[in-house]
């Protein structure tokens, strides 16, 4: 009798163990599910911007025509983000000179602030602020709105914000000198990006020449963010935009 | 001493009822038209030791150790390659933009340069993907080139 207990108990027991370890090991799995929901997330808002958008031409007869076929053109566009765009990819990701288009563009305001947060958090070797700064341009993408966005914009767009999303998603999770490597990646993406959209606010592009990469600024100090406090004044200024 | 028995033998009913959960092995028995290997020129020896060191997480191919049956093994090494082809997966090179294929490049240099890949782990029991200092430096030599070609 009192074998037959203990063994019934041995059997609770491991019965217990095997649900713990299934319930964490499929907890892990939605979690995955999760990330690559938040990886998409720039993806879904802008069907749904779609959507917005063609409820709009009804609204309006007089633009139908006309931005019918912008709507189309995007709807295309949706289904080849981020996949087989070889070959038209060469020229727009060439890391140009920040020649800045004359559009004087607020909508870009947010995605450079959280940048810039960044970018200060790094500069005075804050990783925890960085990581902040990392969440922030994250919510910045996902609310950028790239309805006015068509063709080759478009596309381009899209590129540069999931090159610059999956650096913001390691900003928020790496130790400080991985955050600034991922830093100097984005810093290319976000020049690149006031290129193609432009930008209202006055920022400074600047060089370090030890690491041979830019940055953004918005002031005309040089604090450089690539060694903090270590090598803080190395560099300068290679443009001024606005 | 009881208690000692009891224990052992609750470990060993849990170990031999947690190989009952199954995992989702990563194979594949052909090789996309996308792979890194496919759309590059890539030279023998780079080649050899790219799909030596990197491919058995970062590809949709693992060659399995004879013990990846055994749990919890099996599930260290389903999360090690699920993590490292979210990263980075070669088979898929050819569907990466050019910005990022060149953000790749760059994380896959400094991390071959900082010897933070191959894991530890990994070459702890593969010690052929372990690479020498000379070998370090031609990848990331060739890396490099290609980087600056795109």
């Amino acid at each position: 009798m009192r074998k037959l207990k203990l063994s019934m108990g041995i059997l609770a027991i491991a019965f217990a163990t095997l649900t713990v370890v299934s319930c964490k090991d499929a907890k892990k799995e939605n979690n995955n599910e999760d990330g690559h929901h938040s990886e998409m997330s720039t993806d879904e808002d802008h069907s749904k911007m779609n959507h917005d958008n063609s409820d709009g031409h009804h609204d309006e007869e007089a633009t139908h025509d006309n931005s019918d076929g912008h709507h189309d053109e995007e709807a295309t566009h949706d289904n080849s983000d981020g996949h087989h765009d070889g070959d038209s990819a060469e020229m727009s990701s060439e890391a140009r000179d920040l020649d800045v288009s004359s559009q004087k563009n607020p909508a870009t305001t947010p995605i450079i602030d959280a940048y810039l947060q960044i970018k200060n958090a790094l500069v005075t070797d804050n990783k925890g602020n960085a990581a902040k700064g990392g969440t922030a341009l994250l919510a910045a993408f996902s609310k950028f709105d790239m309805t006015t966005l068509t063709g080759e914009s478009h596309k381009e767009y899209m590129e540069i914000a999931e090159s610059a999303i999956e650096h913001a998603e390691h900003i928020v999770k790496s130790p400080i000198d991985h955050q600034r490597e991922h830093f100097e990646t984005l810093s290319t993406d976000i020049s690149d990006l006031i290129t193609l959209l432009g930008t209202d606010k006055t920022l400074y592009l600047d060089y370090c020449p030890m690491k041979k990469v830019n940055w953004l600024s918005e002031t005309k100090d040089i604090k450089n963010p690539f060694y903090g406090s270590e090598m803080l004044t190395c560099g300068n200024v290679k443009k001024q935009i606005n | 001493m009881k208690i000692v028995k009891i224990i052992v033998l609750v470990l060993l009913v849990a170990f031999v009822g947690v190989q009952f959960i199954p995992t989702v092995r990563n194979q594949s028995e052909s090789t996309p038209k996308t792979d890194f290997m496919l759309v590059n020129t890539v030279p023998k020896n780079i080649n050899e030791k790219l799909q030596v060191s990197c491919y058995d997480c970062h590809s949709n191919n693992t060659a399995y150790p004879w013990y990846n049956k055994v749990q919890p093994v099996a599930w260290l090494l389903e999360n090690h390659i699920n993590n490292g082809k979210e990263e980075l997966n070669f088979n898929e090179w050819a569907d990466y933009s050019d910005r990022r294929k060149k953000s790749k490049l760059k994380s896959i240099i400094s991390q071959i340069r900082d010897d933070e890949m191959p894991l530890t782990s990994y070459t702890l029991i593969h010690k052929d993907a372990k690479f020498s200092e000379n070998e370090k430096q031609e990848l990331m030599d060739w890396l490099s080139g290609l980087r600056d070609s795109l």
